[in-house]
Order: structure tokens, then C-alpha cells, then sequence
């Protein structure tokens, strides 16, 4: 105990500079990865962490395509949430993503890339500054981040960078609307031998109404996100927005720009049991 | 723990001494004045040309003829990955870190005291990009708190100097036509002002002027007469008169790329741009003077319009581009000083203009062979033509052997001197070219054009003239276009000239070093080997006391693309792809 407790103060003094409080008081991570104490000081640097199965983490036990490992992370259960962060443990660049819902929900849908087996995370903060942390384990073979895009098979794949399809649905009672993003763009992680890094780093959604185009949600994308990333939202347009519009950038300066019209009447909610009617959708 | 806490005590105050020491430089960069002034700011390198005129002169002494000899190197920086050919950029020095671009739209910022890399930016370069001559870059431009430059897919991108982070990046020219950018923008007045490649593909050669801080185009002056130019988003003037010198509608495809970017002069404020050579190449398929195709075009930076023209190469059936900088100077000659201006012409002509008229002052040979003219008639300006030395036309028929008459011309195509940059020296009155001696076999071909194919028409090999030499580095006197001397190479030069106050000039040469001349009598006074040909053009500056020497390495370019005969003699000179910093240490 004695020996611990040393240790503890040890890694209190080698982290002061860094991370000031709470490194110590830390709880252990119940997915027993061998990087969390690292990835905890990177991401969370200083505010208080907990464990906490409100924030759920969907994601395959095994990873069908390390390419595009599909993940779900659903903080509604906490209430209001500032900002959510996807993290894959074993990635060469752990995290996948951070999320600012602005007026949307705290929920985000999207698909990753897994270089092996990993704890893949889910984390959202709440007002109090408390990072809300929850994950699940994938198991995977290797290779997700370092295998170059399906899409160079195509000559023509730089002609459609940028090019976006995207739907989105009625909103449910409760005003949240499901809006799903589809985003043509090699998504490059710069590991690929002679193919320089060049991936979606921004995404903004807004909503075009008569008084102005307020910001409905953000997304700061990073390398791990798949190849023509996809991304699911509940975002909750104002009663008087005529379209939603989608602005991004990659990181060599390519703009991405789309207007996503509101959805026809008579649509169906995303979640409505009765079957969808004619699905519609908008690509540039 | 004491020791700890001295040691926390130590990085503390070495903290606080490199904060400072941030503070200190100029936080928000380069302005517009300091470009303008570049020339003779001798602790760093704001510009491509070492100065808006391109006379690429540091005033810096402490290297001579002398103490040139204990010049030593004191790191290399490698550009790494799969991807080399030639490096023919010229670095950009600014408050201790080094700006270079590398082959294939790399840009690189290194630490400029230690060859530490700060950041890297990697242009994801599409599969179907088309520089008809390597996939060089010749350097980065810098203003305020920005670094730019332009890539081979014809976009120009503006990073954060400090981060890398781009911050725009904006499409110049469409690079599935055959469009492409390799050379250092232009920032004047805070208007980033660039070229365009793409001369043997028929496009349309177009200077271009846009909001340095937002990319948003002000102006566009097309080079071929008859093409509309534009001015804050509205059509301006037609460049000279539609037809005048170009039949029916082939002013459209006209050529005349100005991909060498240019130079400016800010005495009389005025942009030189050379412009390349017509499209097709086949000539009799466009009779007329085909402006302003293989001329030098005097541009008012503010909005684009046309002050004067000269044109070195009328009605050109040669691919006599006339791209090369335009070297603003004094003339000193018969007591006056006139404001002139120097070009080393592919021609083969050394050309002295009045830069405030464009008329010209003298143009003489400075290489041993021109068969294409017998002179440049000094009233009038023009070349006077060796008619017979014109390839003749190819038969109209659509037969496979339809090419017509071969000549045997000189120089060749590639130029009595092509794109690497000569330097002029106020002290000793001269210009040091790197010229070429070589000769070609040219001759025509049916033709038709397609957008983003090759749009040439004509059928070419390159032969060297001599056996022990074909580059040729020589101090051309502008007063008397004589040649003081010269210093012989035997592979063709492709590398930029430096030349100092301290009685020096260097450049590179394909075999792999980096020399040193004494400005006055060419004695080689000193060499390095690093590895790879130099092809890229090396500057100097002060920094903590020393003077400092950078040049890059890495072979490439025209010359193993293009080079015929010359291409097997250079074809076993290994690639690479390197910064070298070199230095004079106190003694």
C-alpha cells in the first residue's frame, strides 16, 4: 500500500505540468486498455472523468471491413451535452472525431477505421465540465488505417471529391430530425506509402432560415473516420427553416458545400414504425 | 529533488528566453514594404529573385574569394518519401526557419539553425495532372503571417507559416486541360500575382492577380490578343487587337503560357512577365507576329492593363519561349544611367531594354550558334530571320510520312538558356547566365487540337554542339554585350545563379555540386558535391554573425524529359531531394 501510494505520488509530480488535478483520482478503466491513462491525459487533459453507461457505444464485436467498423454514440440519457469525442484505443490516430451538438442531440453516428482490436470509446461532456465515458471492445484484423482508399481504383475519384448526398427526415415530436450525411473524399490517413494525409476536418450544419443561418451542430472529423464518410444527426431545425446547408473543409483547403432541402410533406419520421414511403435524398 | 527543481528552474528561464525571443522577430510577418525591400535585407530572403527586380545580389561581404574556402556545410535535410526528380525551388529564409517546396507540391518549413522540421504540407495530387516538363516546384512567397504557393494540379494554397495549416486554397486554372503552376508567386502591394503552365497543351497563357489574404481574384490579363481580361469581377479590355496578329480563331488556343511567374520593379511599379511560346508549334499553321506569344509583357500591378510589350521571338516556329525574368537594373553608359532591363532570351539573344518603354538598347549572342537569325535589328527590334532555318510545313494530306522539311537549328528548344535564373551583380556591372550549347533537329507535323493533349505539331532531337561541354556559365556585360568569361560544364546547366557583394557568384550543376566563382575574373574558387544534381537556385543571408549558403539537390527537370542525345549523357546522375545549409563560421 505504502509502495502504491509512492508511486501514485510519483506520477502526480511527473504529470503536474500537464495535468495539474485528478490524474490520481482517476477511476481504472473497466476496458482494461493498456492505453487509457495516455489517452485520458491527451483527451481529457485535467477535467474529471467518470465511467458511465448513460453514454451508450454501439459498435460490432467483430469488424466485418477494418475500413469502415461502424459506430454509434448516444449520450441523450445525460440531457444536455457541450461536446462528445470518439476515441479507438489502438489507432494510430485514437481520436475519430469530436462532436459539438450545438441545439442537436447528443448523438452521433458514423464509420471508422480500426488499424486492430481495439477498446473503440465514446465520451460526452456535460455542462459541469465532467466527461461522461463509456466503449466496447472490437475485435478486428489489421490494417484499417494503413490499407490505401477503394476509391483510387477509379481514375476519376479526384473529379467527386467533396460531392455530397444527404436526406433528411421529418422532425418526431419531440423536434429532433434525423439527417444523414454522405461525403465523397478518400478520407487519407497519410500512413499509405506515397499518399499524402487529406481528410474531411470540418463539418457544419446550418440551417437557412428567413432571419439567418444559425449553426445547429459541428463536427471536427479526423483520419480515423472511413473513407466517404457517413454521418447520422438529430438535428433540430428551427419551424421556419427553408433547407438545411452543409459547409466543411479537408485539410488541404477543399470546400465542401451542400443545401439539403426540408423533407417533402407527408414524409415519415426517421424512427416511425410505419413502413418509410418513397425515400428521397439530394446529391450535387 | 533539489536537483529537480534546478533543472524545472533551468527549463523555466530557457522558456521565458524563447518566448522573448519570439517577441522579438515580427510577429505578424513580413509586410508588403518589407517584400519591396527585400533586396537588400541581408538577415533573411523574402523573395523569389532575392529581391522584387530578380537580380538575386546580397550586398553581404563576409564571404570573398578568399574566405570562401573555409564555407562549410552544417546540415541536410532530406524530403524524404518515395517521391523524387528535380528540386529546382529556391528557398524563402524569414525569422530562422527555412521555406522550401520540393518536387511533387511539397512544402517544407525547417528550422534554419539546426534542419529541425517544423511542418510539412503534401498536396494530394490528383492521378491526372500533366507538367509537360517534371513535377517541380520553384518556390514559396511569403507575406504577413502566410506562406504560398501553387502545385502541379494549377491550384495556389495559402498555409499558416507557423502551423502549415492551409488557409485557403484556391483553383487557378483547370488541370484536366493541361493547365499546371510550378513557378514562386508574386506578392506586390498585397496582391498575390501568378502565371499559369501549360504551353505545349494550347491554353490560353494569363497573368493573374488575387486578394493575398482571401484568394479572391482582382484581375486577369490574358497574354494572347484578342482574349477579354477582367477587373474586380468584370470584363476590363480585350489584350491587344483581335486578329492583328493571329488568322481566324487560333488566338483561342493561342499559348503564350507565362509559367515562369515574373518580376516587378518597384521604381517604375511595373510587372515583367515573359510569356511563352505560340501554340501549335508548327508555325505556318498560324501566320503573323502571334502576339504576344515569346514576349516580355510590362503590366500595371494595380489593374492588369498592358504597358508595353516586347516580343523576342515573332511569329516563333521554334518553341523559343520568352519566359525568362526580366532582370530590372542601371545601365551605366556613356555617363547616363538609363533604367533598363536584362533578358537572356532562349533565342539565344542577351537583350538590354529600356524598362520604361520597352524599346530596345542592345541584344547580342551569348551562345556560340544561332542559325534561325543573323541579329536583332536595334531600330526596329526585330530578329532579323535566317528564312531557310524555319521547319517547314508538312504536307496537307493526312499521310503518315506527311512531316514536313527537318532543319538543323540553334539553339535548341530548350533554350540557349531555359528557366534557371541568372543573377546581376551592381558592383562589377555584370550578368551571370547559365546558358546551354546544344542544337536540334526540328520538323512539323499535321496537327489538330484536344483539349489537354499535347498540342505541338512537331517532331524534335536534341544534339549538343560540343563534346567536352554543353552548359556554359557566363558574365555578359550589358553595356557591350560581351562575354567577360565564362566557366564551362559538361552537362547542361538548370540551376539559378547568386551572386554577392563579396566578389562572388555560385550555382549548381548537374553533376552534383554547388561552386563558387570569383565575380570578376570566373576562377572557381570553391565546390561541395551533395550527392544529387543541382538544379534548384541557392541564396544566402546572415544569422547569429555568419553568413549562410542554402541550395537544394536533387536532379531533375527538362533536361532527362526532353534532352534527346543530351538525356543519355545525364541519364546515370543519381535523383534525391535535399535542402543543404552551409555556412561561414566566426573565426
Amino acid at each position: 500500500m505504502r509502495d502504491a501510494l509512492r508511486h501514485v505520488g510519483l506520477t502526480c509530480a511527473m504529470l503536474a505540468v500537464a495535468a495539474p488535478a485528478l490524474a490520481a483520482s482517476s477511476p481504472s478503466d473497466p476496458l482494461k486498455s493498456v492505453m487509457w491513462d495516455i489517452l485520458r491525459d491527451q483527451y481529457f487533459a485535467g477535467a474529471p472523468v467518470v465511467f458511465d453507461a448513460a453514454v451508450k457505444v454501439t459498435a460490432p464485436a467483430a469488424a466485418e471491413d477494418t475500413r469502415a467498423v461502424p459506430l454509434s454514440v448516444d449520450a441523450t440519457a445525460l440531457g444536455q451535452v457541450v461536446e462528445m469525442v470518439a476515441i479507438a484505443d489502438l489507432n494510430p490516430f485514437p481520436l475519430v472525431l469530436r462532436y459539438h451538438p450545438g441545439t442537436a442531440a447528443p448523438y452521433i453516428a458514423t464509420r471508422i477505421k480500426i488499424q486492430q482490436a481495439t477498446a473503440v470509446r465514446g465520451a460526452a461532456r456535460t455542462a459541469d465540465g465532467v466527461w461522461h465515458v463509456s466503449g466496447v471492445l472490437v475485435d478486428a484484423a489489421g490494417g484499417g488505417c494503413s490499407a490505401p482508399p477503394a476509391s483510387y481504383a477509379q481514375k476519376d475519384w479526384a473529379d467527386h471529391v467533396g460531392e455530397v448526398q444527404a436526406r433528411l427526415w421529418p422532425a418526431a415530436d419531440d423536434g429532433m430530425a434525423r439527417l444523414r450525411l454522405r461525403i465523397r473524399h478518400p478520407n487519407d490517413t497519410g500512413l499509405v506509402d506515397g499518399i499524402p494525409a487529406y481528410f474531411v476536418e470540418t463539418l457544419q450544419v446550418e440551417a437557412q432560415t428567413p432571419g439567418g443561418s444559425p449553426t445547429l451542430a459541428r463536427i471536427d472529423s479526423l483520419e480515423p473516420v472511413s473513407e466517404n464518410p457517413v454521418f447520422s444527426l438529430d438535428v433540430r431545425p428551427p419551424p421556419d427553416a427553408t433547407a438545411l446547408i452543409l459547409r466543411g473543409r479537408d485539410n488541404q483547403g477543399g470546400e465542401i458545400r451542400a443545401t439539403i432541402p426540408m423533407p417533402p410533406p407527408g414524409a415519415k419520421p426517421a424512427m416511425s414504425l410505419k413502413p418509410v414511403g418513397q425515400p428521397w435524398s439530394v446529391g450535387q | 529533488m533539489k536537483r529537480l527543481v534546478t533543472s524545472l528552474a533551468l527549463a523555466a528561464s530557457l522558456t521565458a528566453f524563447s518566448a522573448t525571443g519570439v517577441l522579438a522577430a515580427d510577429a505578424g510577418g513580413p509586410s508588403s514594404d518589407d517584400l519591396l525591400r527585400s533586396a537588400t535585407n541581408t538577415e533573411a530572403v523574402l523573395t523569389y529573385g532575392m529581391g522584387p527586380q530578380a537580380q538575386r545580389f546580397s550586398p553581404l561581404t563576409d564571404l570573398n574569394a578568399d574566405t570562401v574556402k573555409k564555407l562549410v556545410p552544417v546540415w541536410s535535410f532530406s524530403f524524404g518519401g518515395e517521391k523524387q526528380r528535380g528540386q529546382e525551388a529556391q528557398p524563402i529564409i524569414y525569422d530562422g526557419t527555412i521555406y522550401v517546396t520540393g518536387s511533387y507540391s511539397r512544402l517544407y518549413a525547417v528550422d534554419a539553425r539546426t534542419g529541425h522540421k517544423k511542418w510539412e504540407y503534401n498536396h494530394r495530387l490528383p492521378d491526372g495532372i500533366m507538367p509537360c516538363c517534371d513535377v517541380v516546384n520553384r518556390g514559396a512567397a511569403i507575406y504577413k503571417d502566410k506562406i504560398y504557393f501553387a502545385t502541379l494540379d494549377a491550384r495556389l494554397v495559402a498555409l499558416n507559416r507557423e502551423t502549415g495549416k492551409v488557409v485557403w486554397n484556391k483553383k487557378l486554372q483547370e488541370y484536366k486541360e493541361g493547365y499546371s503552376n510550378t513557378a514562386a508567386p508574386l506578392i506586390i502591394d498585397g496582391k498575390i500575382i501568378t502565371g499559369n503552365s501549360g504551353g505545349e497543351f494550347g491554353v490560353i497563357g494569363m497573368v493573374e492577380a488575387r486578394d493575398a489574404e482571401t484568394g479572391e481574384l482582382v484581375w486577369q490579363r490574358p497574354t494572347i490578343e484578342g482574349n477579354m481580361g477582367t477587373l474586380n469581377g468584370k470584363e476590363s479590355t480585350v489584350t491587344g487587337k483581335t486578329n492583328a496578329s493571329w488568322p481566324g480563331d487560333m488566338y483561342k488556343t493561342g499559348g503564350g503560357a507565362t509559367w515562369l511567374g515574373g518580376t516587378y520593379d518597384p521604381e517604375t511599379k511595373t510587372l515583367f512577365f515573359g510569356t511563352g511560346n505560340p501554340a501549335p508549334w508548327n508555325s505556318h499553321l498560324r501566320p503573323g507576329d502571334n502576339l504576344y506569344t515569346s514576349s516580355t509583357l510590362a503590366i500595371n500591378p494595380d489593374n492588369g492593363e498592358i504597358k508595353w510589350h516586347y516580343q523576342t521571338t515573332p511569329h516563333d516556329g521554334w518553341d523559343f519561349d520568352g519566359v525568362n525574368e526580366f532582370v530590372s537594373f542601371d545601365l551605366k553608359k556613356d555617363g547616363k544611367v538609363i533604367k533598363a532591363g536584362g533578358k537572356a532570351d532562349r533565342n539565344g539573344f542577351f537583350y538590354v531594354i529600356d524598362r520604361n518603354t520597352g524599346k530596345l538598347i542592345n541584344a547580342s549572342p551569348f551562345v556560340t550558334k544561332i542559325t534561325w537569325a543573323k541579329g536583332i535589328d536595334i531600330e526596329t527590334g526585330r530578329p532579323i530571320y535566317n528564312d531557310d532555318n524555319r521547319p517547314g510545313a508538312p504536307a496537307t494530306s493526312d499521310a503518315h510520312d506527311a512531316k514536313g522539311k527537318s532543319v538543323f537549328a540553334a539553339p535548341a528548344f530548350l533554350g540557349a538558356k531555359n528557366w534557371m535564373p541568372m543573377a546581376y551583380n551592381p558592383q562589377t556591372e555584370l550578368f551571370y547566365v547559365p546558358a546551354n550549347e546544344w542544337g536540334m533537329d526540328i520538323w512539323n507535323e499535321p496537327i489538330t487540337y484536344k483539349k489537354g493533349a499535347a498540342y505541338l505539331g512537331a517532331g524534335f532531337t536534341i544534339k549538343p554542339l560540343y563534346d567536352d561541354y554543353i552548359g556554359a556559365l557566363r558574365a555578359v556585360d550589358p553595356k557591350t554585350g560581351k562575354i567577360v568569361w565564362e566557366y564551362k560544364n559538361p552537362a547542361p546547366l538548370w540551376g539559378g545563379v547568386l551572386t554577392t557583394a563579396g566578389n562572388l557568384v555560385f550555382t549548381g550543376t548537374p553533376e552534383g555540386y554547388l561552386k563558387a566563382f570569383d565575380a570578376k575574373s570566373g576562377q572557381e574558387v570553391w565546390k561541395f558535391q551533395t550527392g544529387s544534381g543541382v538544379v534548384g537556385s541557392p541564396v544566402t543571408w546572415k544569422m547569429d554573425g555568419e553568413q549562410y549558403v542554402a541550395v537544394v539537390s536533387g536532379w531533375g527537370g527538362a533536361v532527362p524529359l526532353w534532352g534527346g542525345d543530351v538525356a543519355k549523357l545525364v541519364k546515370d546522375i543519381n535523383q534525391g531531394g535535399s535542402l543543404w545549409v552551409f555556412k561561414l563560421p566566426k573565426a
